[in-house]
């Protein structure tokens, strides 16, 4: 009885305070991302505010779902949810985000491509609005690349990446780096690469477990190779924007939204960044794949459902916004009539003039289309150790690794192994 | 009221009787309320949900669905030989280091005690997240201030974070730096009770420092160590803080705990059945070492 009358008053508490407040959970980039949107929309809402709070990415994802764990308690208004955690949340609380058909959500489905909806429609249900895409590339310092000796335009394949890791290495004795990989914290190179060739965790019904299959297969000994030629360091998120900002890093491989990250932790370093497509396996082969890319999604204990969901279409839906997001943080908009904007083709100049938007948005119809599943989280789990412990050469191979961790995933899972 | 007392002094004196022997249990309703709702009916809870496949909606009852996966599970049997690795390596040798210290605040010898008990108790009063976060950057490959030491001495950089058994270490000498401390002045009370005439009469029979430290101070501290081992023992058993901030469980789940892996199933991948099993392998690993602990520790305590 007492717990009911507090969870009582909290919960008047809280809808007297934010009657006229919405609250934005989100990490990194996308806080000033949205919060450039702000404006716009207080033009439809006056006397709205919008509060954005930067939790960090795996921060909001813990408390999203501790929150509908709770029963929608301790949720914002709008939440930011990764594309491939997202299933998640709406195969385990169906009932913790508004289905946005209820808000006239239907009309945004053809604003956006079938493949970003994919993840985040259940049966006849919209739980979210396509954010940005991440497709990938490698994003490097001019200046560095230079002394070294290293033509940026001529780096076709992994082979040639290498290459110029090893004269990087030469040329300034081992303290730059070409690159920084997550070894034993997270997998995000794994993913770049399986995606690249093809490959996934899951297929695409998501009814079987193919991270043994040739695709991986090829990512893994790739990423061997890179790791082995010694041209490249590892290190976490924070340890690659510090490397960067001492001029230890020549470049960083990661999605489009990476760009945003540079360009706000590096302001000096204007002019001296370019952009290069992702190297292919081999020559003439595929120069593209995806990482991330995000959503927003309208919690059901929100009070202003109708609000948040205006916020939302105005932010996600709106060209000016989108192109204003692109252009200010580098977050890869999803909305297909952007596609042919003229703004697109001009150069950056904080790229050193490149067209880095044109060339970087060319590869998205290269992306090797796949979807996540509700069992993300397990099989990253498994895959940043599989991956480390062959990294160490614990493995006799990339098979043998991925077969191990094949097995792994489906005792964790329950899905069963592809032929 | 007063006079309605004196009207009829039997009555009331027996009312008020019952009242007296009514009231405490008003008084301590409260607690056992709240005892029952957040500890006895989760622990309760998570026993019952042990038999259940969580792993998605409709939750079903299976009783070896989580039970068998935990006996198969690699992760697991991972997470269970880190933590018994730090308990067998940094527990002994934590209260080793913590007896020592004791023993030098409890000395004659030491000027300014006050300080020093400060300052090694000190690191238990800071958060547990900016002391990681400080480990972090002391511990950092590239930058941080410990391989910077190393290398000015000549020795070569260590991979803290990034090689298995480093990252054990690191997590180890993290943990150590933490609660030594906090050991060593739970030691110096137990050295404290000590009676001084027991040295006295061992200096009068000839025996030197050591001989008094290991034939007086370490049996009769022997009851305040098994108290710090069982502490330690449980706390280890439970760790979480140093391996989820510091070496974020890494590399790959080379510090992965018990705990950090229930976690983990819990509240990243939402498997409640799971999770609470492991929670109850925990419980009853740490169940069997007290037991064990205070059997072998503690036998002769139980004599006297």
């Amino acid at each position: 009885m007492k717990k009911l009358l507090l969870a009582l008053a909290a919960l008047t508490a809280f809808g007297f305070a934010s009657a006229q407040t919405l609250t934005v959970w989100v990490w990194d980039i996308n806080k000033p991302a949205l919060e450039s949107t702000i404006d716009s929309f207080q033009e439809m809402h006056p006397g709205v505010e919008v509060v954005v709070e930067d939790l960090g990415n795996q921060n909001v994802y813990d408390r999203g779902l501790a929150g509908c764990a709770a029963g929608g308690f301790d949720m914002p208004d709008v939440y930011l949810v990764e594309n491939n955690e997202a299933e998640v949340f709406w195969a385990q609380f169906p009932d913790c985000f508004t289905d946005l058909t209820t808000l006239g959500g239907e009309e945004l489905l053809p604003l956006f491509p079938d493949f970003k909806w994919s993840e985040l429609t259940a049966g006849d249900a919209i739980y979210a609005v396509p954010f940005d895409s991440g497709p990938t590339a490698m994003f490097y310092r001019r200046d560095l690349y230079e002394q070294a000796g290293v033509d940026a335009t001529a780096i076709e394949t992994w082979d040639d990446y290498i290459a110029a890791g090893v004269a990087i290495n030469e040329t300034f004795d081992g303290n730059v780096k070409v690159g920084m990989m997550g070894k034993g914290s997270d997998d995000e190179w794994f993913r770049m690469l399986a995606n690249q060739a093809g490959c996934f965790y899951f297929d695409q019904a998501a009814t079987e477990v193919t991270v043994n299959q040739p695709g991986c297969v090829q990512a893994m000994e790739t990423m061997k190779d890179v790791w082995d030629s010694g041209a490249i360091r590892a290190g976490g998120w924070v340890e690659q924007i510090q490397s960067f900002q001492n001029d230890e890093l020549a470049s960083a491989f990661f999605g489009s939204w990476y760009t945003g990250t540079i360009q706000a932790e590096a302001p000096d370093q204007a002019g001296q960044w370019g952009v290069y497509l992702t190297p292919a396996f081999e020559e003439g082969g595929v120069r593209a794949s995806n990482l991330g890319g995000s959503a927003l999604a309208i919690p059901a204990s929100s009070d202003n459902p109708e609000l948040a969901y205006d916020f939302v279409v105005n932010a996600l839906a709106d060209e000016d916004n989108q192109l204003n997001i692109l252009n200010n943080y580098g977050l890869t908009p999803s909305l297909l009539s952007l596609g042919n904007a003229p703004e697109l083709s001009e150069g950056v100049d904080y790229w050193g003039g490149q067209a880095i938007w044109e060339d970087i948005l060319g590869t998205l119809g290269d992306v090797p289309a796949v979807s996540g599943t509700r069992y993300f989280q397990e099989a990253r789990n498994v895959m940043i150790v599989v991956v480390n412990d062959y990294l160490d050469g614990n493995y006799d191979s990339a098979q043998a690794a991925l077969d191990d961790a094949a097995s792994q995933i489906a005792a964790s899972t329950g899905l069963p192994v592809a032929d | 009221m007063s006079s309605q007392a004196h009207a009829s002094p039997p009555t009331t004196r027996r009312r008020r009787s019952t009242g007296r022997r009514l009231a405490p249990y008003f008084f301590v309703a409260p607690f056992f309320l709240l005892f029952a709702i957040f500890w006895v009916y989760p622990i309760a809870y998570s026993f019952v949900l042990s038999f259940i496949n969580t792993r998605q909606r409709p939750w079903t009852f299976d009783w070896d669905f989580n039970w068998g996966r935990l006996i198969q599970d690699d992760f697991f049997w991972n997470a269970l030989g880190n933590t018994m690795i730090i308990l067998a390596v940094q527990v002994p040798l934590m209260l080793a280091l913590a007896t020592l210290l004791a023993v030098a605040f409890n000395s004659e010898l030491l000027k300014l005690k006050g300080f020093y008990r400060f300052a090694f108790f000190a690191p238990l009063v800071l958060g547990a997240v900016p002391y990681s976060a400080v480990f972090r950057l002391v511990f950092n490959e590239q930058y941080g201030v410990l391989n910077y030491a190393l290398e000015s001495i000549g020795l070569g950089a260590v991979p803290w974070l990034y090689e298995s058994t480093p990252a054990l270490i690191t997590i180890m000498i993290a943990m150590t730096w933490r609660w030594t401390g906090y050991n060593a002045v739970i030691l110096l009370s137990g050295l404290q009770s000590i009676p001084l005439a027991l040295y006295e009469a061992a200096r009068i029979d000839g025996a030197g420092p050591f001989q008094q430290f290991f034939k007086i101070t370490i049996p009769m501290l022997r009851p305040v160590l098994l108290f710090t081992f069982v502490l330690s023992t449980i706390g280890t058993l439970q760790l979480f803080t140093e391996p989820w901030l510091i070496t974020t469980t890494g590399p790959g789940n080379a510090t992965e705990t018990l705990v950090t892996y229930l976690y983990k199933q819990g509240f990243r991948s939402f498997n409640f059945g799971y999770a609470s099993a492991i929670a109850y392998t925990v419980a009853l690993i740490a169940v069997i070492f007290s037991l064990l602990q205070i059997r072998l520790v503690g036998g002769r305590e139980v004599e006297r």
